[in-house]
């Protein structure tokens, strides 16, 4: 059959092969949603704690760890219940860059936080806050984005 | 570097697809399967069989609390074949753009 397969037959096949491939990858992106709602959560928890009020506090915490966990737990069983996504084809380039996406959310929020409280600024760790998760919102459905094309790129069939 | 094969048990165009979903993921769900490749409950359990029986693939039956759950995965012979498959049909196509650029 090798012999008789004409080319453009061979390369419907791996446009088929990149295609199925596609959906696997898609599956295992975590959905921007996600962020904005990790986001609000994490800028919420701050205001509750610098409210110093235990009541508010409290109820802050409830939120954002019931937030977090329902956030999280949607979109890890949601990916699970259907494919595990290989792990080799995410490069240690993408590991660097989720790394460097924390880092840069942590760089945004502690630095702001500190000089804003010396400069007795109130709530200043919500201010804080508020930038690492404008940082988060904006910056991981672009890290999405990176991370697929590095993975549609590192697939089998994916290097034409 | 991988030496191309064509392999005519993955080239059936639902056994493609299926080996193509598959080498992506470490497993994939029965139903993710059926209902990314747009197969029946019974016709693709009859190729996962084919690829089965020919050691491509592992078929694992299980339970998630009450609810039975059926995934696959590629072996690394399956693997191993499908990467062969993908080489041979690059060459195939490679063949064809030199024989096109050649005057």
């Amino acid at each position: 059959m090798n012999e008789r397969l004409r080319p453009d037959e061979a390369a419907r096949a791996l446009t088929e092969i990149e295609q199925r491939q596609e959906q696997v990858i898609e599956v295992a992106l975590t959905p921007a949603w996600f962020w904005w709602v990790n986001a609000g959560l994490m800028v919420g928890l701050s205001a509750a704690v610098e409210s110093r009020r235990p009541l508010v506090i409290g109820i802050g915490t409830a939120v954002f760890v019931t937030g977090v966990l329902a956030a999280t737990g949607r979109v890890v069983i949601g990916a699970l219940r259907r494919a595990q996504l290989r792990n080799r084809l995410l490069p240690p380039v993408g590991v660097l860059a989720i790394l460097a996406f924390v880092a840069a959310i942590l760089a945004a929020s502690l630095p702001t936080s500190f000089a804003l409280d010396a400069a007795g600024v109130r709530y200043p760790a919500t201010c804080g806050v508020l930038l690492g998760a404008t940082v988060m919102a904006v910056g991981g459905p672009l890290l999405m984005r990176y991370l697929r094309r590095l993975m549609l790129a590192g697939r089998v069939g994916g290097q034409r | 570097m991988i030496k191309p094969k064509f392999d005519e048990l993955i080239h059936a165009p639902t056994r493609l697809s299926i080996v193509s979903l598959l080498a992506a993921a470490e497993w994939a769900d029965f139903k993710f399967i059926r209902d990314s490749v747009g197969l029946s409950d019974s016709a693709l359990s009859k190729q996962l069989t084919i690829l089965d029986e020919a050691g491509y693939v592992e078929i694992r039956k299980g339970f998630v609390g009450k609810r039975p759950r059926t995934s696959a995965r590629l072996t690394s012979v399956g693997r191993a074949a499908f990467e062969q498959h993908v080489a041979a049909l690059r060459e195939i196509v490679a063949r064809a753009g030199a024989s096109l650029l050649s005057p």
